[in-house]
């Protein structure tokens, strides 16, 4: 149950945060779902990532770059666009303000 | 075992209606993900039908919405009714649809949704009030509207004819609308073959074939899936952004704050 609702919020939330991690690097796919476990969510799957990725680029927030890397193979590198600069800090105030209000209501403070 | 996830990837993306060459790219981008993460695919994505879905609906994510334009009017009801024999079914419906807007017509099971839909694509005679439209209707009502024996691209030819367009601009056209709702006719295969979803956007596809500037849709959503019935209202609203007038019949109350309109329909009760 908890599970699945932490799935339900991820998807909504999952944008918002890739905006934010761009925004403070560019990175690239493994990159990212290394950050979003190391800040504490359940590992993101691969049908759910680059999807989200995909959707990001479409709009224009998110440019995409192929370099090779040292070790291996090309790595593709995602990285904020002015656009996705904008959105990324709309965004978040809309999250905050949006989570302030949850937070009220179920008396949790931070 | 990874070669032919990817083979099967690539044929699902098609078939969703992603041209060649990006299938191509979003399969091989998503086989290298998974390598550099040390992960077989299937276990990474899921298995290729359902994550094509996806990834094909996330790949017609279009950019920044255009610029709503409000154009004249398309639909213009006036104090309509409709009665059969004795029995009230529609009574003093009235409504102004401009180019670019949406109505949306809810109401309750036997309010009279169809039959005002049938009214104003002119097919039911109110009993009275009056009904004016614009002159290019294109029109998705909910059963009979293909013919069993009949392939999609021979659909797109008849229904091309009837709007005066030559047969190869109807196959293009109706190709192209198809690939927007995520879905690729094969040749060869007759509507009754298919199933009742993709029946479902042969309807809306043959509705829009000939550009018009009011389209009527009947509960188009009941057959599609849950993918598809979201790429549906982006449809809608693409129908909009291009300047057509939509009145869609819905039960999906949560969609309504994305339409310019709601009509509800009280049921006529007999008096």
């Amino acid at each position: 149950m908890v599970t699945q609702l932490r799935q339900q919020w991820l998807h909504g939330l999952l944008e918002l945060c890739l905006l934010s991690l761009l925004a403070e690097r560019r990175d690239y796919g493994r990159g990212l779902v290394e950050r979003l476990s190391a800040a504490g969510f359940d590992e993101v799957p691969g049908g759910t990532l680059y999807p989200s990725l995909l959707r990001l680029q479409k709009q224009g927030f998110v440019h995409v770059e192929h370099q090779a890397s040292a070790t291996g193979p090309q790595r593709k590198y995602y990285e904020l666009t002015p656009a996705g600069r904008v959105a990324a800090i709309e965004r978040a105030e809309a999250w905050g303000s949006f989570r302030a209000a949850v937070d009220t209501v179920t008396g949790v403070s931070s | 075992m990874s070669a032919e996830w990817r083979e099967r990837l690539a044929a699902h993306l098609i078939d969703c209606g992603v041209e060649a060459d990006e299938a191509a790219r979003l399969t091989s981008d998503a086989v290298a993900e998974a390598a550099e993460m040390g992960r077989n695919p299937e276990e990474f994505y899921g298995p290729p039908i359902s994550y094509a879905k996806t990834l094909a609906a996330a790949a017609r994510t279009s950019g920044v919405p255009l610029d709503r334009q409000r154009g004249g009017v398309v639909l213009r009801l006036t104090g309509v009714s409709k009665r059969y024999r004795r029995r009230p079914v529609l009574r003093d419906v009235s409504l102004t649809l401009h180019g670019g807007e949406i109505a949306a017509v809810v109401g309750a099971n036997g309010a009279g949704k169809s039959t005002l839909l049938n009214i104003c694509a002119g097919i039911t005679r109110a009993s009275g009030g009056t009904v004016e439209r614009t002159a290019r209707v294109g029109y998705a009502p909910q059963q009979h509207g293909v013919a069993p024996l009949l392939t999609a691209s021979e659909h797109f030819r008849l229904f091309g004819a009837v709007y005066g367009m030559g047969a190869r601009k109807a196959v293009s056209v109706g190709d192209h609308l198809a690939k927007q709702l995520g879905w690729r006719p094969r040749p060869g295969v007759v509507a009754s073959q298919l199933s009742g979803g993709t029946q479902q956007k042969l309807n809306v596809v043959l509705s829009e074939l000939n550009r018009p500037d009011l389209i009527l849709l009947d509960e188009p959503y009941q057959g599609f899936d849950q993918h598809s019935y979201v790429d549906f209202w982006d449809q809608v609203l693409t129908w909009r952004d291009a300047g057509a007038g939509v009145l869609v019949v819905t039960h999906l109350l949560h969609e309504l704050d994305r339409v310019d309109h709601v009509l509800e329909l009280p049921r006529v009760d007999e008096s």
